[in-house]
């Protein structure tokens, strides 16, 4: 029987398996759950090879090649283009055999219905246009996970000028953050970008934020739709014991300056004074001592535990960060002392074990995030969270329903916030019940079946160009 | 038949006709009337006759060259006769054939109402080097004489195309041979009277740049003249542009405000191959002279070009070693470059569109990455891919690497086009009108690399305002920077109060409105302007050719295009600003290096000297 049903293509930058990263789970795990659901014939392309891996390409003649033995998803090796690969433009510079003729190919065995982008990054823009040339009657989707194709700054807009959140972009603005690349480069930058996507039928923006700010940078704003991440339910059960405070708060995220452990680091300290005041049990009894008398008529329980505010830190690839950072977080932990656990890299695994140890889950990014995957993770497993008071945290946590706010980058607003989730009583609670069930896998692979289907629907006659 | 000879003294003599394809003897029985005692020749072409005797030396004569039973007719020229009418120095011809040396019959000459003068000349008794000739002519006639005689054979041998270069071995050996050697000067700080070339530059094929320094301590130098090997004397100092060279000032001992140096742009009335054995001549009043040797002719266009360049310099404020030198000089070296490229080659990416309206002419000097972000703009507008799209590459020692990228980029982007790689780098004006030289299409569109579109669609709202305002030659759109601020908007045209460089009271471009917001509403109307850019210029083919496309005479692309709309208004065309289209220009930022702003000055001077007084009618001045 021949196989009738719609081909999807996935194109992502990397394979989970090589390294972990949230935006390449997310698309390896729907195209998993296509592929379960038998609708639709899902292939999943990842780049393969250096820079994220060490080994590359194998075989000579090809540059493709399955990963492990599966028969849905491939490598796709750009070794021999590497050392070309232009960052500021994102693409491959002299010479573009990459998609003329290995891309091509492979394009042509696999006969796409719907090629779905997660990303182009390695690959390179062209790769769009790539995609239009040899399947002009394709369905072209592309999900922004980030803000790369806006901001040169690893797609943060984050101005490197000061660390705070940009909102718009411009020759001069762009120039002002990196001196070393002039304004008419960022010009073209935006144009060649721009021109690569225009090929685009449909963009997904998986929060309000991202998608507004792509709009104001000029995509089309009847080609993009808002759609969050479905997510398949982790493994595994969180339990709530009871506590007399909920003073365990966790943070989860790959430890970049972005995701804003300098922050939450720095808060704790505030929070507690410093390390070895806390250890000094005479100095500790003299502030015991100097604290005020309970008011008449309450007994005041010594052996009462305070709550002590404590956090947990989850995460990998500190090894990967400026120098600069990975000391200031080596100092700020210390200081910290047995205020804080580092736990580092974790197995997504076993995520539900490591969320039973915690009350609260911080999002302390400094830059504006899309659609953090920890949210609906913490919101899974039932914890409550705390986020900085911008962009897609603002909007996938909401003030006083099922989290908290405090002001991004600022360690004083986040000890405030902190201090109250630690002692506020009942509020925990409240806001635990507060939170809305996870938006489900299975209802987002549905609902892009839908647009992919809208979009064959759709298709006029294609013409180059 | 011939006239009646006039009376003369001598008896009347009968003769015999020698019929065709004969030796012919002179039979006249009578005693040889004349006879040429030497020959040499001057390359195939011309070969000088000493000849004596001849009883009527201002009659023409006619020759005749017999080879293998063949008569060919010569021309022969009278070059000098001898104060004591004996002796006679010839030149003859051989007309468009060839002197074939030796001929073995001889050379006949004959003069109208005589039948023969004397016996026919064997070339090969007769022939002699050019050094013996030489001494002959030493006894024969005086030193000023033989100066006047030597140019009087240049002169005529160069109106014999390819002549020149071929006699001048001989040329310069006889005017070894009969110049009259002459010291060379004192040079020491206590000298008199010396000059010196420092450098000697060859422009074109007839003209040279020299620069060096003369010094004259007692005012008594009546000429300087500078000898080519082959003798043309061209005097050399009397229109020279004089400066001040401290260095040769301190070496004799006179005031620094002294100007010994000279620069001089010469012309010679006929070319000269030869790059050594040059000389300065100086002639005092006392009827002395001396003889400088001047250094190897350097024959490097584009070095010669920036020297030039740097010496705008040293002209102070009358101008007149720009207009008297420099100017002369850098237009016939444009010329001789622009002339020296030519289309290598043309590479045909796609299928070229079927009776295109527009041509699309695109010059690549090094900046090539441009055709990639075009291509990536042009992908989006099917009215591109309906044009005829020329890259013209100006760098060519890039060509296999763009050769190989625009194979590349066709493949990706599918939008056909042209890249014609020059044979040398020719400059905006050449690059341009040897792609237009390619243009299939009505209209010309003359792009810059840096040129991006806004958006589809550009094109043919061009083309519908020039079609439908038969009054304009020129359009152009508006142009914006990367910041949207505007780029272009019209030029027009000022005269600078102060010198910018360029001179005082100079014509300069300017750009209305450059800098304002895109939406400036004075900006947003399209309208006659005095002139427009060049970067997105829209003419007709025809009008364009008619024309003769881009004038060469700007160094390094500058002018050029307001140059053009200055042209057309001869014409009763003009130039129009479009304002509802609008593209990108990606203006060069850099600071341009001292060679560049040498240039500008040079193309601003230039371009005001040839339309002032059309600007001060179109701008309304004085």
């Amino acid at each position: 029987m021949p196989d009738t049903r719609p081909t999807v293509l996935f194109i992502c930058h990397n394979h989970p398996s090589v390294r972990p990263g949230g935006a390449e789970a997310y698309a390896l795990e729907l195209h998993r759950h296509l592929v379960a659901s038998g609708e639709v014939r899902s292939v999943f392309l990842a780049k393969g090879g250096p820079p994220l891996a060490p080994a590359g390409r194998v075989h000579l003649g090809t540059c493709v090649a399955p990963v492990d033995d599966r028969p849905d998803e491939y490598f796709f090796f750009t070794d021999d283009w590497n050392g070309a690969y232009d960052w500021t433009f994102g693409t491959i510079r002299e010479d573009k055999r990459l998609y003329t003729k290995h891309m091509r190919a492979f394009l042509r065995a696999i006969q796409p219905d719907v090629v779905h982008f997660q990303h182009t990054m390695f690959f390179g823009y062209d790769i769009l246009r790539e995609v239009k040339n040899t399947c002009p009657d394709a369905a072209i989707v592309y999900t922004l996970h980030e803000f790369m194709p806006i901001c040169h700054r690893q797609g943060q807009m984050l101005r490197k000028t000061d660390d705070t959140p940009c909102m718009q972009e411009s020759p001069r603005r762009c120039n002002e953050c990196f001196p070393e690349i002039d304004q008419q480069t960022f010009f073209l930058r935006k144009r060649f970008v721009q021109s690569h996507m225009q090929v685009v039928d449909r963009f997904i923006a998986p929060s309000e934020f991202l998608a507004q700010r792509y709009i104001d940078w000029g995509l089309p704003e009847e080609k993009v739709q808002v759609e969050e991440y479905g997510r398949t339910p982790p493994a595994g059960e969180a339990s709530i014991q009871p506590r007399r405070h909920r003073d365990r708060f966790g943070f989860f995220g790959q430890l970049t300056p972005f995701k804003g452990l300098q922050v939450v680091l720095e808060a704790i300290i505030e929070l507690h004074g410093s390390a070895s005041a806390q250890q000094d049990p005479l100095l500790a009894a003299l502030e015991r001592a100097a604290a005020p008398e309970a008011p008449a008529g309450r007994r005041v329980r010594r052996e009462e535990p305070e709550p002590r505010p404590h956090v947990r830190i989850h995460g990998a690839n500190l090894d990967l960060q400026p120098g600069q950072f990975q000391n200031r977080i080596a100092e700020l932990l210390e200081r910290a002392g047995d205020s804080v656990t580092f736990i580092g890299a974790y197995d997504h695994d076993d995520l539900h074990a490591y969320m039973a140890e915690v009350d609260w889950v911080i999002i302390p990014s400094i830059w504006w995030e899309n659609s953090p995957l920890v949210i609906q993770e913490a919101f899974h497993f039932g914890r409550p969270v705390i986020a900085s008071d911008i962009g897609g945290m603002a909007e996938k946590v909401t003030n006083d329903v099922d989290g908290l706010h405090f002001r991004a980058n600022d360690p004083t607003s986040l000890a405030a916030t902190m201090r109250r989730a630690a002692t506020e009583p009942g509020l925990w609670d409240r806001l635990r019940g507060g939170i809305r069930p996870v938006y489900r896998m299975d209802e987002h692979a549905q609902r892009l079946s839908g647009i992919y289907e809208e979009l064959l629907h759709d298709r006029t006659p294609a013409h180059v160009g | 038949m011939t006239a009646p000879p006039p009376m003369s003294a001598e008896p009347r003599t009968a003769t015999r006709r020698a019929p065709r394809g004969a030796v012919a003897a002179a039979t006249n029985g009578a005693a040889p009337a004349g006879r040429i005692e030497a020959l040499t020749f001057l390359g195939a072409n011309f070969a000088l006759a000493l000849a004596r005797g001849l009883p009527d030396p201002d009659r023409a004569l006619r020759g005749w060259l017999i080879d293998e039973g063949r008569r060919q007719r010569l021309t022969v020229t009278t070059i000098a006769v001898a104060a004591d009418g004996a002796t006679t120095l010839l030149l003859l011809g051989g007309g468009r054939r060839s002197l074939v040396a030796p001929p073995t019959g001889g050379i006949e000459l004959e003069q109208p109402g005589r039948r023969g003068v004397g016996e026919p000349v064997s070339v090969a008794q007769a022939n002699v080097p050019p050094e013996q000739l030489g001494q002959r002519l030493r006894d024969e006639f005086d030193a000023a004489a033989r100066a006047r005689l030597q140019e009087r054979i240049l002169a005529r041998v160069a109106r014999s195309a390819g002549s020149l270069a071929d006699a001048s071995g001989p040329l310069a050996a006889l005017h070894d041979a009969t110049r009259d050697q002459l010291p060379r000067p004192e040079a020491g700080p206590s000298a008199a009277c010396v000059a010196h070339v420092d450098g000697f530059w060859r422009v074109d094929h007839a003209s040279y740049y020299v620069e060096g320094w003369a010094f004259d301590r007692k005012a008594q130098l009546r000429s300087l003249r500078l000898v080519t090997p082959e003798g043309r004397r061209v005097e050399l100092l009397r229109n020279a542009f004089r400066y001040s060279r401290p260095d040769v000032c301190t070496h004799f001992s006179v005031p620094a405000s002294e100007r010994l140096g000279f620069i001089a742009f010469v012309e010679l009335p006929e070319e000269c191959a030869s790059h050594d054995g040059w000389a300065l001549q100086g002639e005092l009043s006392d009827g002395s002279g001396f003889e400088v040797k001047a250094p190897p002719v350097v024959d490097q266009p584009l070095a010669l070009r920036t020297t030039i360049l740097n010496d705008l310099d040293l002209d102070d404020g009358d101008g007149l070693l720009r207009s008297a030198h420099l100017a002369p000089a850098l237009t016939r070296l444009q010329r001789r470059l622009s002339e020296s490229v030519e289309i290598e080659l043309v590479d045909q990416h796609g299928i070229p569109p079927e009776d295109p309206e527009v041509t699309i002419v695109v010059p690549l000097y090094r900046r090539t990455e441009y055709l990639e972000h075009q291509l990536a703009q042009f992908v989006h507008d099917p009215e591109i891919r309906r044009a005829d799209l020329i890259y013209v590459l100006d760098s060519p020692e890039e060509a296999a690497r763009l050769r190989r990228l625009a194979g590349h980029l066709h493949d990706l982007y599918g939008v056909p086009f042209r890249l014609a790689i020059l044979s040398a780098n020719a400059g905006y004006s050449t690059a341009n009108n040897l792609g237009a030289s390619l243009a299939r299409g009505r209209k010309l569109l003359l792009l810059n690399s840096d040129v991006l579109p806004a958006q589809p669609g550009w094109l043919s709202r061009m083309v519908d305002f020039y079609d439908a305002h038969p009054q304009v030659g020129a359009l152009a759109p508006k142009l914006l920077y990367e910041d949207d601020s505007i780029q272009h908007a019209g030029l027009h045209f000022e005269r600078n109060a102060a010198d910018d460089g360029a001179g005082a009271g100079t014509w300069a471009n300017e750009h209305f409105y450059k800098g304002l917001h895109r939406r400036f509403e004075p900006a947003d109307v399209s309208r006659a302007v005095p002139a427009v850019t060049g970067a997105c210029l829209l003419i007709d083919t025809e009008l364009f050719r008619d024309l003769g496309g881009l004038r060469g005479i700007y160094v390094r692309g500058d002018y050029e295009d307001s140059d053009l709309c200055l042209r057309l208004r001869e014409h009763e065309r003009e130039a129009w600003y479009l304002a509802d289209v609008e593209l990108y220009h990606l203006e060069g930022q850099s600071y341009p290096t001292p060679e560049r702003a040498a240039a500008s000055r040079y193309n601003q001077w230039l371009h005001s000297d040839l339309w002032s007084a059309a600007l001060s009618e179109l701008e309304g001045v004085a």
